[in-house]
């Protein structure tokens, strides 16, 4: 009988050994800077570097040109907002956006931003009426976010950016959660920019890009050096992105089965966990990820409920916002009272997850809920 | 030809100074730049170039992916993609939309398929050659095979493939390459992996035979060597054809006009002009050179009237000149640019005997609709193998 299970991998999952592996030489053998131009130290590194742009642009079917390598997604994020919106501009988001998007969203609107945030319906999808009512001539920026991380909802991206392209404005999503677990094409779905994070896909952290479609003239946040087209300055975290690199590639390559297989064991999951009486799924059965599932417990309350479950990682709400005690802003907004938001727990599934961790938690939660619950 | 045997040359000398050198070619173009297919640039070891790839913009980059081929003494494959504008390598260029393949080759003298002996072994030679080049666009990171196989009058004669399919392959493809002329880019598909090849197609170096050693043939002998062409220069006077006048390269030949063609191997690839200024020694020489139907080109300086009473006095010997000779010989010789000096006329028939060779018009290019470079034949057709 195993003692633990990791089931938090929306929060972060773990770097595959095969990642590891290629990032290893970067650290001593081919330390050199990709950025010295004029010996071979830094053309092995530019060598990698350039490599790792191209499968990172392979898997999401962009140009290598159009990809900059950011500490991660927050940044990318921070980038793609703050780099695009000027005083006076209009730009639309959503509630159940991450923080990543809505704290800067918020500081944007103190600057003289015109800042939308659109209401979302029960299934957690955008109310595609209402948007078309907000949009005009005027937006600037669109920002929704592909896959939540709570919830797992997948929002219509290609028809989301349709209507954003119809009105002259660009569409940039947060697509963290969706990049390497679901198939993304920047190009079939409309894309101008995306964000998203290496460590979400078993990937080193500390590392993530901003795809910036092709002729999209952006501001750069943080100056200095001209790294990367000038666009993000800082000398280039070399095994990071080599490691990166790699673990899109083996998302490209294992992503179709992988997701059946992770999908077969959420599905247990879920079931299993919707049997115990008072139990309720967040959000719509469909239009979401393969790897998560949010499920509310009657009567439970969620921080108690995690506390109990001894050796199970599972979460409740997001994990970046785990140090604030407040029901899930995610969940809220789909209309989910704060008592049953607070009694809700993400279990969200990956690579590594195996049958006897899904027993494991099945075990364990269903105790625990009737053990509270007296 | 030219550039390569400088390439040439500056291979073997630092080759005998035990200098390293990487050979980078461009082997496939998509869409436009300055430089085509088989443009070829020498990178020693110290950095010193001699050829180029490009019109400038690439060549920054080029150098230092060449010296890292070098140290890792593996060929590498690099993409250039200057429809690019932002692109901080490509940089300021020539607003070229194209995407550039470059392979770098290390050389190794001992290596039989060592490119550039290769191509010492072509320009010094009056046959057709075909080179093969072979790498993966779809792995470009992965081993890139580079100069495979040599082909002479259309049989191999060096390299091979271990690959036997793809070997019979592309030797039925060299064949077509012969026949047509011209290089062909293809890409042969195997189960897993797919081959690039670029069967590259040598012709044989043009032969510019000058029938005149006078002052205005020195600056035209001189130019045509400059662009990697085989000169004889023949004439009938030794004081005027002799060796000190012109050019080391030259060939010259002293000799009355019925003698004067004897040591000249005539091709499809001989162009003549006439300019002795002496009108019977040039008519002796047309009509010792019209029945060479291969021969593509013929210019006689002069007006009008001088190339018309040629064609009345032979006639009155009874020789008629049929509408496909006619259709060779450029009386007046040159293109209309408004030459007086010796040097401008030797430009005005050098882009003549250029426009002919090439089958172009040689007109303002800004008249021409759509692209400089004509487009047909720049893609890789697929094969199954």
């Amino acid at each position: 009988m195993i003692q633990r299970a990791y089931l938090d991998n929306n929060a972060t999952t773990p770097t595959d050994p095969r990642v590891v592996e290629v990032m290893l030489p970067y650290f001593s053998d081919k330390f050199g800077n990709a950025s010295s131009r004029n010996h071979a130290y830094g053309w092995e590194a530019k060598e990698a570097v350039d490599h790792a742009r191209e499968q990172v642009a392979e898997l999401i079917g962009a140009h290598p040109n159009e990809i900059v390598f950011t500490s991660g997604a927050t940044e990318s994020n921070n980038l793609a907002l703050k780099g695009l919106l000027n005083e006076g501009n209009h730009f639309i988001t959503c509630a159940t956006e991450h923080k990543a998007i809505l704290d800067p969203a918020e500081s944007l609107a103190a600057k003289g931003i015109d800042v939308e945030i659109l209401p979302v319906q029960s299934d957690g999808l955008l109310a595609i009426n209402a948007f078309k009512k907000v949009i005009s001539d005027h937006t600037r920026l669109v920002s929704i976010m592909m896959a939540n991380n709570e919830t797992g909802c997948i929002q219509p991206i290609k028809e989301l950016s349709t209507i954003t392209h119809s009105n002259q404005a660009l569409f940039h999503t947060d697509a963290t959660q969706a990049v390497g677990k679901v198939p993304v094409d920047v190009n079939e779905l409309g894309i101008d920019l995306m964000s998203f994070s290496s460590h979400k896909m078993y990937g080193p952290k500390g590392i993530g890009a901003l795809y910036i479609r092709k002729e999209t003239k952006i501001r750069s946040l943080i100056e200095g050096g001209g790294h990367e087209r000038g666009i993000r300055s800082g000398t280039l975290n070399v095994p990071a992105i080599v490691g990166f690199g790699k673990a899109c590639e083996l998302c490209k390559q294992e992503m179709e089965e992988e997701a059946k297989k992770i999908k077969m064991l959420r599905d247990k999951l879920e079931e299993s966990l919707l049997s115990i009486k008072g139990t309720q799924l967040n959000g719509g059965i469909e239009n979401r990820l393969p790897n998560v599932t949010n499920i509310a417990f009657t009567g439970v309350d969620g921080e108690r409920l995690l506390l109990s479950l001894n050796g199970l990682a599972v979460s409740q709400g997001s994990a970046c916002t785990s140090a604030v005690v407040e029901p899930s802003h995610v969940l809220k907004a789909m209309g989910i009272p704060d008592q049953l938001a607070n009694s809700s727990l993400r279990f969200s599934l990956g690579r590594f997850t195996t049958k006897e961790e899904i027993d494991f938690a099945i075990q364990k939660v269903t105790a625990a809920v009737h053990k509270l619950r007296k | 030809m030219r550039e390569l045997k400088t390439i040439i040359e500056a291979y073997k000398q630092a080759t005998a100074e035990g200098i390293k050198t990487v050979l980078a070619t461009v082997v496939h173009v998509d869409g436009s730049s300055y430089r085509r297919p088989s443009a070829r640039m020498l990178v020693d070891e110290h950095g010193i170039t001699t050829g180029a790839i490009s019109g400038g913009c690439l060549e920054g980059d080029a150098l230092r992916k060449a010296l890292h081929a070098l140290v890792q003494n593996r060929n590498v494959l690099i993409s250039y993609d200057t429809s690019d504008e932002a692109d901080a390598v490509v940089g300021a260029q020539l607003g070229c939309e194209g995407i550039i393949q470059v392979l770098f080759e290390p050389m190794n003298a001992k290596d039989p398929m060592n490119p550039i002996q290769l191509l010492e072994q072509i320009i010094d030679s009056q046959n057709p050659y075909v080179m093969v080049t072979l790498f993966k666009l779809k792995d470009k990171r992965g081993e890139q095979s580079g100069c495979t196989l040599l082909l002479k009058d259309g049989a191999k004669t060096l390299g091979s493939i271990d690959d036997s399919s793809l070997q019979e392959a592309i030797l039925k493809d060299a064949v077509t390459v012969f026949e047509e002329k011209r290089s062909l880019f293809r890409a042969y598909e195997e189960d897993q992996t797919t081959h690039n090849a670029f069967i590259e197609y040598f012709a044989p170096a043009v032969s510019l035979v000058i029938v005149g050693a006078g002052n205005d043939t020195q600056g035209l002998a001189l130019m045509a060597e400059t662009l990697g062409w085989n000169i004889y220069v023949v004439d009938g006077r030794p004081s005027h054809a002799s060796e000190s006048r012109f050019t080391s390269s030259c060939q010259i030949i002293v000799a009355k006009p019925e003698e004067a063609l004897q040591n000249i191997p005539i091709n499809e690839h001989t162009v003549f002009v006439l300019m002795t200024h002496n009108y019977h020694y040039d008519l002796s020489i047309l009509n010792r050179i019209l029945p060479y139907d291969q021969v593509p080109y013929i210019g006689i300086l002069g007006p009008k009237k001088k190339f018309q009473r040629m064609v009345d006095e032979l006639k009155e010997k009874g020789i008629e000149i049929s509408q496909e000779q006619l259709d060779r010989i450029y009386a007046p010789i040159g293109l209309e640019i408004g030459a007086e000096t010796p040097e401008e006329i030797a430009i005005s028939v050098l882009s003549e005997i250029n426009a002919v060779l090439n089958g172009t018009k040689g007109t303002f290019l800004r008249d021409k609709q759509g692209h400089i470079h004509t487009k047909e034949n720049t893609q890789f057709d697929t094969l199954k193998i």
